[in-house]
């Protein structure tokens, strides 16, 4: 299969990958996204509303283009995620020949449709803000299943 | 689809192994196309026929 990465990066980004999943959940769920790493960065779109009362809001205006302060953790915790995900997901094996892509295909296209399923079901009984909460895990569920049915696919396979 | 990986490696004295190596494949991919779990690509059969000096017809049919 073309389009894999080097074995050797496999170990390294698998500790990245694992190790900083469980961190971005705890500074998710602490709240400390937005006040750790306080930087000025120039944002392409901005949108931002002030609340007045609980029915209105006076909207102040989607701007682009500019310089604005933001906690600049989450970016680079998503980054580092998403990348080290994609290259342990897309290592090659010690020996990879045509049975191990069939199991990272199968696995990749399982993964894909337990991952829009769940969001399917997500989108009919999560709402409002719940459900940002919903897209954001879905930026790296796909990698973590996909992970998870490959490994277990492939260890049924090394013990045959 | 059936194979006969199995009695050809008895006849040239091969191993899973010595198999696999010849091919460059795992033991384990072997052992998947002996027992019909994994039915192997064109390029894999004609590489098998050429190590039993025999036609890709005579390794693999269909039931």
């Amino acid at each position: 299969m073309k389009y894999l990465f080097n074995n050797k990066w496999k170990g390294i980004s698998g500790w990245v990958f694992y190790v900083s999943i469980p961190i971005g959940i705890y500074l998710l769920f602490t709240d400390q996204f937005e006040s750790l790493m306080r930087i000025k960065v120039f944002s392409l779109f901005f949108y931002d509303t002030i609340f007045i009362t609980s029915q209105t809001e006076n909207i102040i205006g989607s701007t682009g283009f500019r310089w604005i302060e933001n906690g600049f953790l989450d970016e680079i915790l998503t980054f580092i995620i998403i990348v080290s995900g994609i290259i342990h997901s897309f290592c090659k094996e010690k020996i990879e020949d045509e049975l191990i892509s069939k199991i990272r295909m199968d696995s990749l296209v399982m993964s894909l449709y337990i991952n829009y399923g769940v969001l399917i079901f997500f989108n009919f009984f999560v709402y409002g803000l719940s459900y940002f909460y919903v897209m954001v895990f879905h930026l790296f569920t796909i990698l973590i299943l996909f992970n998870l049915i490959f490994r277990y696919k492939l260890n049924i396979h090394y013990k045959s | 689809m059936k194979n006969n990986i199995r009695m050809y490696r008895g006849k040239f004295n091969l191993t899973q192994e010595d198999l696999s190596h010849k091919l460059g494949v795992s033991r384990q991919t072997i052992n998947s196309i002996e027992n019909n779990k994994y039915f192997p690509s064109l390029e894999l059969g004609l590489k098998l026929s050429r190590i039993f000096e025999c036609k890709v017809d005579d390794i693999f049919s269909l039931e």
